[in-house]
């Protein structure tokens, strides 16, 4: 696997042995000290994920992968010091496909990022076919979804995108927080569960008529999400 | 506020009681005297009028010695009498009377014989009684030299009327002044509680947190003097408060500071751990022990840091919990699986669920096996998730060596290694955590030996988290 990563962190050992440990497990890597010249980068050539530290100075985590997330479907995740409510929700609503905690080991963040690419990689068996959720259409080559008479496509994460699929598939049907962390994030029981109600904000902000009173993608208390018949 | 009424009660109480007493002696006393000195100067004034009757009136009319009704009649005393409103009754001595009026007819028979028997010794003699229906004072007499014996019947019914307005008037002042008493019990106990209550009302305050309520002093008298030192208390404590929460803030900071600047280091050693523990067989053998101790304590710098860190969150009061239902038994049994595969747990059936915040709940849990291993590394584990009246218990049971039994209560305390040679990788604050995240859910912590040997830890927690911790917002507002 040869996909290119760009890193942005601030502290040089972390920098340096996050690197060394990604080069090891066969990634081309480039780095960025600051998320100005983070971002800088990221527009000087192509990437297949960004790897990005929250803490930065010059600009910090939020506002690149904001940045980023505005003109790039790439996956971004974030490595984040603390696990708790505000950084990681923060951190995904910015964009952010997933996150890593500091401290890490370097298998660990291996595994994520393969996670991540894995999903980009991932290709539809039937990609001729389209999928139908309310008055959504989803194209599943194209992967493009587009509301009944609007005149162009509902700009979507791949993250996103492949909840919608996963949710639109199966409607009616309650899919599991762990089902969707296992299918999405490719996360075992150890995931966060809250990566899942994050994209399913986001998803719904983006699809829904009012994302206060959801009509598409439905909250099953205590169990999880289900998509409208 | 709710004051007890009994200050109130008794001071209205005993007012009431002093004025109904002293009204009631005074009332009684002026109705005796005066009733005593109405009789008194009725009798004296009907004695007099009798005296000048019998000395002046009837010797004027010199009637015979013997004289007949008809004597009587022709010598117009009992009209001249009558006149003054008097009436009389004239004994014959022959069995026969003259009287004024009908209803007299029958008044010699009334009078005590001792009376009569004076008059007819020439004494004057009198008597109260009542005839007719109407109280009555007779005075009799004879003239002087003797002849018929003359009884003087004066109607005294305007001296009970006296009374009665008397008695009227009495009654009416006492009522009078109980009102007024029960008024002025109120006005004093409102002054006498109105410092007491705002005494109370600013304790209340300083009680819920308010270290600036204060009693205002607005009086030299002794509820302005305890005012003053109550305040002054008041000054003291909260300044020893206050002190002791800037020592208080000023340490956690620190503790979070050292752990959050240890953080950036550690993060980068964790790294470098990760990668020379996979490359440990390339390493020459005497690097090799060394690489392998690395990789151990930087593990265990990282469990102390993360902990820390932890614990500095709970301090500065920045956890909130997210509660959802949660299926205690799927819970238990994933954190099982991951954490202690070997211990042995069996599901509720039926499932327990319970609305409360499982990622803490899964920290509890996984904290509770953490300990188990640690102290009882190859024994049996089991765990238990069951309903215990209002309440959920989830419990790990080992068969380590226990912990004596006064150490026990200090086991949920920060740092605290019951057997230090056993410290492991454990950093002391894995259970001071889990009874944290229990606190948040409104539920506690307990432990207790086994008998056969061993630790039971529980997390106890009310099966309804939610309204429990509704209850204490409501209760803290």
């Amino acid at each position: 696997m040869d996909a290119r990563i760009l890193l942005v962190e601030d502290d040089p050992s972390i920098r340096e042995i996050t690197a060394i440990g990604l080069r090891n497990a066969g990634f081309t890597v480039e780095t960025a000290d600051d998320g100005r010249a983070g971002l800088d980068r990221f527009a000087a050539a192509d990437f297949d994920l960004v790897l990005l530290d929250v803490m930065l100075p010059r600009m910090d985590g939020l506002e690149v992968a904001r940045a980023i997330r505005a003109g790039s479907t790439v996956p971004i995740v974030m490595l984040t010091a603390r696990a708790d409510t505000i950084d990681v929700v923060v951190g995904l609503e910015a964009g952010a496909d997933d996150y890593v905690r500091k401290p890490f080991e370097v298998p660990e963040l291996v595994a994520r990022v393969r996670a991540a690419l894995r999903r980009v990689g991932r290709r539809e068996d039937d990609a001729s076919a389209t999928l139908r959720l309310g008055p959504l259409t989803i194209d599943l080559a194209g992967r493009t979804v587009r509301r009944d008479g609007a005149a162009t496509d509902i700009a979507l994460t791949r993250t996103e995108f492949e909840l919608l699929v996963d949710l639109a598939r199966h409607p009616g049907q309650v899919l599991e927080r762990d089902t969707l962390l296992d299918r999405i994030w490719g996360y075992d029981y150890l995931g966060d569960s809250r990566l899942v109600d994050v994209a399913v904000g986001r998803l719904r902000s983006k699809i829904e008529t009012d994302p206060a009173a959801p009509e598409l993608i439905l909250t099953v208390r205590g169990a999880g999400y289900k998509a409208a018949r | 506020m709710h004051w007890p009424r009994g200050v109130r009660a008794r001071l209205a109480g005993a007012l009431v009681l002093l004025v109904a007493i002293t009204a009631a002696i005074l009332g009684i006393g002026t109705t005796v005297f005066v009733d005593a000195r109405l009789h008194q100067q009725t009798l004296a004034d009907a004695a007099d009028q009798a005296t000048f009757d019998l000395t002046v009136i009837v010797p004027g009319r010199q009637l015979p010695a013997h004289p007949t009704q008809d004597d009587i009649t022709r010598s117009g005393l009992v009209d001249t009498f009558r006149q003054r409103g008097v009436e009389t009754v004239i004994d014959l001595g022959d069995g026969s009377t003259v009287q004024s009026n009908d209803q007299l007819a029958g008044l010699l028979d009334q009078l005590p014989p001792d009376m009569t028997a004076r008059v007819g010794r020439g004494e004057l003699a009198y008597s109260w009684l009542t005839v007719a229906g109407r109280p009555r004072l007779v005075v009799g007499g004879l003239a002087p030299g003797g002849g018929p014996a003359f009884y003087f019947v004066r109607d005294v019914s305007a001296i009970q009327e006296a009374i009665d307005q008397l008695r009227l008037a009495v009654l009416g002042g006492s009522a009078v002044l109980v009102l007024v008493a029960l008024l002025t019990a109120r006005i004093l106990a409102r002054g006498i509680l109105a410092p007491v209550e705002e005494a109370g009302a600013a304790a209340e305050r300083i009680e819920r947190g308010d270290l600036l309520a204060r009693v205002p002093v607005t009086s030299r008298d002794e509820f302005g003097i305890w005012a003053d030192r109550f305040n002054r208390m008041a000054d003291t404590l909260s300044e020893t408060i206050r002190r002791l929460e800037r020592a208080q803030h000023q340490n956690r900071r620190f503790v979070a500071d050292v752990s959050h600047e240890l953080r950036t280091p550690l993060t980068a050693l964790v790294a470098e751990a990760s990668i020379v523990g996979e490359h440990l067989d390339a390493l020459p053998p005497d690097s090799k022990r060394a690489g392998e101790l690395l990789v151990k304590d930087i593990g265990r710098l990282r469990n102390l840091v993360e902990e820390l860190m932890e614990l500095s969150r709970f301090d500065a009061d920045a956890e909130r919990v997210a509660l959802e239902p949660v299926d205690l038994g799927k819970l238990v049994e994933t954190v099982r699986a991951g954490r202690s595969p070997k211990a042995r747990f069996a599901a509720p059936d039926p499932p327990i669920v319970v609305d409360a915040d499982p990622r803490r709940l899964e920290r509890i849990v996984a904290n509770f096996l953490d300990n188990a291993r640690e102290h009882a590394a190859d024994k049996d584990v089991e765990i238990a998730v069951a309903r215990r009246d209002a309440d959920i218990v989830i419990a790990v049971s080992d068969r380590g060596p226990g912990v004596p039994a006064d150490r026990l209560e200090m086991i949920f305390d920060r740092f605290t290694k019951v057997d230090p040679s056993r410290s492991g990788g454990s950093s002391g604050l894995g259970l001071a955590i889990a009874a944290e995240h229990a606190a948040l859910m409104n539920g506690y912590l307990q432990a207790m030996n086994r008998e056969g040997g061993g630790l039971r830890l529980e997390l106890v927690l009310p099966a309804d988290v939610a309204g429990s911790l509704r209850a204490g917002d409501a209760m803290a507002t």
